[in-house]
């Protein structure tokens, strides 16, 4: 069990299988979300994810693969790739602080 | 899911799946880098070859090279590089040199075994020695030890693992061209469709379809095998049901989802929806199957893999004078996905159970 304060990440990385295809659609979309903070926002394949990332999201199948790659992050899975709660949930732990754990 | 018995049970299943899509994974990820070479190879095959749009004897000269050398060079150092970085490239570049000379079938099969294991040993032997290498000399053992691995292996590929992998993958494409004949190939849609949204997709189609498909259609000038995973037919019906009859507060999202997924060819958008309701699963398996089927009795195909499973894509790589099929065997999919769907959801009656399950899921998470 991670758990990282809202107000310390730095990088959020989406991940999916390829790195290329829904990841890619959900960081434009958080870009936009997301773009009134110093918050960086990159997408991978979910077997490289990069080391400096704060917190990855991927979609909850992928989650075990996710966490295989990098045991220490927090990885938070989101079931819709539209209108998910979790991205509700880390803008507004970014926002205004808070705790996001797995 | 009160018992730790069961519990046990669900993290085995997990575990069995994260490494089945893992293993698949890797597949995917020496293909995909190199799809933009695969529309090349597939836009120039479309408009050159005998039967093109235009006909062009000395472009025509570019297909066989791309389809024998080029693609499945790029797929051996792809896998290399995922292996071992620049230098297992090189290795799997060298080596899948080995197994594409003589071969009259393209050899992607072999590539992403040969590319990645040449790799894998060149990997083996920097861990092993080369932290013993007096200083000065570096550079010299590096070169002639990438360059003596790689070069064995090419030699190894030629004669040994290229003849096993040309046997193998000609069985492959002759076991799909004895279910084409048997009239059987829809009944692939069984594994497709489950094997799709359990996230899959990429594993299923680069992995296995996209390579069976290049051999058969580098012999008929297009492939059905290209058309069986990337269909959006079957994931747009069901998004269309959701949006009529799914639970309410599904629904809102749906619109923005069916243009992702058919226009943007993202299939990944619908598979929560069939996971939050499983049994949507069987209008998926329906509806692939009816557009597969159609795909078949209509002698429909690609002339190269559309990735991103977009309608837009597929229709670019489409042989001339095979709209029909492939356009009929997309709506027939689309519509009996629908359909089955539609029944599936109650016609909108059972939708007080509304989307509880991945909400909780979601926040559990």
């Amino acid at each position: 069990m991670t758990s990282i304060d809202g107000a310390q990440i730095k990088k959020i990385v989406v991940a999916c299988d390829a790195g290329m295809g829904s990841s890619v659609l959900l960081t434009s979309q958080l870009k936009k979300s997301l773009k009134k903070y110093a918050v960086v926002v990159e997408h991978s394949a979910v077997n490289h994810i990069p080391a400096d990332a704060d917190l990855v999201l991927c979609q909850q199948q992928l989650v075990t693969r996710a966490r295989t790659t990098v045991p220490d992050k927090v990885v938070l899975g989101f079931q819709m790739f539209l209108g998910d709660p979790v991205f509700a949930k880390v803008e507004k732990a970014i926002k205004d602080g808070g705790n996001l754990g797995d | 899911m009160t018992t730790t018995d069961t519990v046990e049970q669900e993290s085995r299943g997990e575990r069995l799946r994260a490494s089945v899509q893992r293993f698949g994974g890797h597949l995917a990820g020496m293909v995909m880098p190199n799809i933009g070479a695969f529309i090349a190879w597939g836009l120039i095959t479309a408009l050159f070859i005998p039967s093109g749009w235009i006909p062009n004897a000395t472009l025509n000269e570019l297909v066989d090279p791309m389809k024998l050398y080029l693609l499945p060079l790029l797929i051996g150092y792809t896998g290399g590089r995922l292996v071992h970085g620049q230098r297992g490239a090189v290795a799997g570049a060298v080596a899948t040199i080995g197994i594409v000379v003589g071969a009259d079938i393209p050899m992607f099969l072999g590539a992403m075994i040969i590319g990645p294991l040449a790799a894998f040993l060149v990997k083996l032997f920097d861990k092993g020695v080369m932290h013993r290498v007096r200083s000065g000399f570096e550079m010299l053992v590096e070169n002639f030890s990438l360059g003596i691995i790689a070069g064995a292996m090419a030699i190894l590929g030629r004669l040994v693992i290229g003849p096993v992998v040309r046997t193998l993958t000609t069985g492959l494409g002759n076991g799909v061209q004895w279910l084409i004949d048997q009239h059987l190939l829809p009944i692939a849609s069984v594994l497709i469709e489950p094997a799709k949204v359990l996230f899959l997709n990429n594993a299923i189609n680069h992995g296995v379809l996209s390579p069976i498909g290049v051999a058969h259609a580098s012999t008929d000038g297009k492939a059905i095998e290209f058309l069986m995973e990337p269909n959006p037919g079957p994931g747009f019906g069901i998004l269309l049901a959701c949006l009529m009859f799914g639970p309410r507060l599904m629904r809102a999202s749906v619109p923005g989802a069916m243009v992702i997924q058919f226009l943007g060819g993202i299939h990944e958008i619908y598979f929560p929806y069939v996971l939050a309701k499983p049994r949507l699963i069987l209008a998926a398996i329906l509806g692939g199957a009816a557009g597969v089927l159609t795909f078949m009795l209509t002698d429909a195909g690609l002339t190269a893999p559309p990735s991103p499973g977009s309608i837009f894509a597929i229709l670019a790589v489409t042989p001339k004078g095979g709209f029909v099929g492939v356009i009929l065997g997309i709506v027939i999919a689309a519509a009996v996905s629908f359909a089955a769907s539609a029944v599936l959801l109650g016609f909108g009656r059972g939708e007080r159970q509304s989307l509880e399950d991945p909400q909780v899921e979601a926040t559990r998470a």
